[in-house]
């Protein structure tokens, strides 16, 4: 097992097979965060935080694009049961104990994007001497600096004023969801050879 | 103060929020209290392998922790130092825990936010935001480190800088920076630390200046307020040597009996082992130049 990604090749890039169960991984939960984002988005904007999430959702379709394209694809005959256990990991998982069914939709989405932003950092597994002009190298990093601002969407909200009378819920749900991210990514990444320490 | 045996030392515990770089694996700098200190040492919840919470913490929180970290340290006497971030749980702690305590040491520290403070921490927490953990560090270390320790280290600075950026996740940076937020003055309850106090300033510390620490001085009646000469805010990095020096004459001469705070304000040497000397007479230490002190 690895710490980092690698072996690296002898032009510093990471192996097809770790690039294509990372970036499955990573279009896994960010297309989620994408669908579930135009889900929420109402046509026509009443308030004026819904103007953060019109820009997630752009964000993450720029994401998975990204990685669409930055990727040295392998075929790779694992991701089929794989992608199975992650997508029905995203599935919408409102917060219950908030009685107001919209809000606990969208609190339950606030808490996946949460995990997905904050507890998965890509391209702090990148090892030093990565090719810096490697595409799919540069898209993890993008993808780390973006999920990073976009982060600030959901603490602003989880922080926010409507889910002040249910902290204690949010809060739970929040550490559950970061619990799940976690531990999918963990074990993606134990399934090509690399291990993280926690 | 005094210098004193060194064989055996009081335990001490330090709370901090920046911790200890390292290159490529080496240490750059020794961490001032290892080698010196039974110590136990929190980092406020920044740590990489600790479980942070994901979205609230509170300065009582912190306390809390410190307070079980404390307890680990059994009956004996302690010691407890912070910086920055770190010195103002420190002072939260002597404030609840007064009794604990056998001596306080409050580093780059701050009892209340002054406009500057107020608007350079907004400042930092927007630039996380905006431009991320690498931005959070580029911006401060040029402020709070010397020319003389930056000079040799600017190659190595990008390798410095990963590790701590590994290390350290942006929500958890950002959840410490707003749990300050709602930040309540201490000032009104600083006359409640009766326990022994060294608080010390870099002489160029420019996030938390000399008008700061002035505030604990005044106000913590056992207190002496020690000047660390050509340091910034991270002395502790820089001159860790001093540092544990200090700290270590310090809680040798609390034990010992022969401490005297008299709200004294003393110059550090500029290394360790070498005498400290009172502040001239006469002159106003919270000025940059020899400007006279004005009558009261």
């Amino acid at each position: 097992m690895n710490e980092l990604y690698g072996p690296l090749d002898s032009e510093g890039r990471v192996p097809p097979l770790q690039q294509t169960r990372i970036a499955a991984f990573l279009i896994s939960a960010h297309g989620a965060l994408a669908r579930q984002s135009a889900f929420t988005l109402p046509t026509k904007l009443e308030s004026a935080w819904q103007t953060e999430l019109n820009a997630q959702l752009f964000r993450e379709t720029e994401i998975v694009s990204l990685l669409m394209r930055a990727t040295s694809w392998a075929p790779d005959p694992g991701l089929g049961y794989m992608t199975v256990a992650w997508e029905s990991a995203w599935f919408p998982a409102p917060v219950y104990e908030i009685s107001d069914w919209p809000l606990a939709v969208a609190a339950g989405l606030a808490t996946l994007a949460h995990a997905v932003h904050a507890g998965i950092r890509p391209a702090t597994l990148l090892p030093a001497e990565a090719n810096p002009e490697d595409p799919f190298a540069m898209a993890l990093r993008r993808i780390e600096f973006e999920s990073g601002r976009l982060l600030q969407a959901q603490i602003l909200s989880l922080k926010g004023p409507d889910f002040v009378p249910f902290r204690d819920a949010v809060n739970s749900a929040l550490e559950r969801r970061h619990a799940e991210v976690r531990r999918l990514w963990r074990d993606m990444l134990q399934s090509v050879g690399i291990a993280i320490r926690e | 103060m005094s210098s004193t045996d060194r064989r055996t030392r009081p335990p001490m515990c330090s709370s901090t929020v920046s911790r200890n770089i390292r290159s490529s694996g080496e240490p750059i700098a020794t961490p001032w209290w290892r080698g010196t200190f039974g110590s136990r040492h929190s980092t406020c919840s920044a740590g990489a392998v600790s479980d942070k919470p994901a979205l609230f913490i509170s300065q009582d929180d912190h306390v809390a922790v410190l307070h079980r970290l404390i307890g680990e340290l059994g009956n004996g006497p302690v010691f407890l130092s912070g910086i920055s971030f770190g010195g103002l749980i420190a002072l939260h702690y002597a404030i609840e825990y007064r009794r604990r305590l056998s001596g306080l040491v409050p580093m780059s520290c701050f009892a209340e936010l002054s406009p500057q403070l107020l608007l350079l921490g907004n400042a930092l927490r927007m630039g996380l935001i905006l431009g991320g953990t690498g931005y959070l560090q580029d911006l401060p270390l040029p402020m709070n480190l010397s020319d003389q320790w930056l000079k040799p280290l600017l190659d190595k600075l990008d390798s410095v800088k990963r590790q701590r950026w590994l290390v350290n996740d942006l929500y958890a940076l950002q959840n410490l920076m707003e749990s300050f937020l709602d930040f309540k003055p201490l000032t009104p309850q600083l006359s409640s630390i009766t326990v022994p106090t060294m608080i010390v300033n870099g002489e160029f510390d420019f996030l938390t200046p000399r008008a700061l620490h002035e505030t604990l001085r005044v106000h913590i009646s056992n207190s002496s307020l020690v000047i660390i000469p050509r340091a910034y805010h991270a002395f502790t990095l820089e001159k860790a040597a001093l540092t544990a020096d200090l700290l270590a004459r310090f809680a040798e001469d609390v034990l010992a009996g022969r401490w005297q705070g008299n709200r004294a304000v003393w110059i550090a040497p500029e290394d360790a082992g070498r005498a400290l000397t009172p502040f001239p007479a006469g002159y106003d230490h919270l000025r940059a130049i020899p400007v006279p002190e004005a009558p009261e």
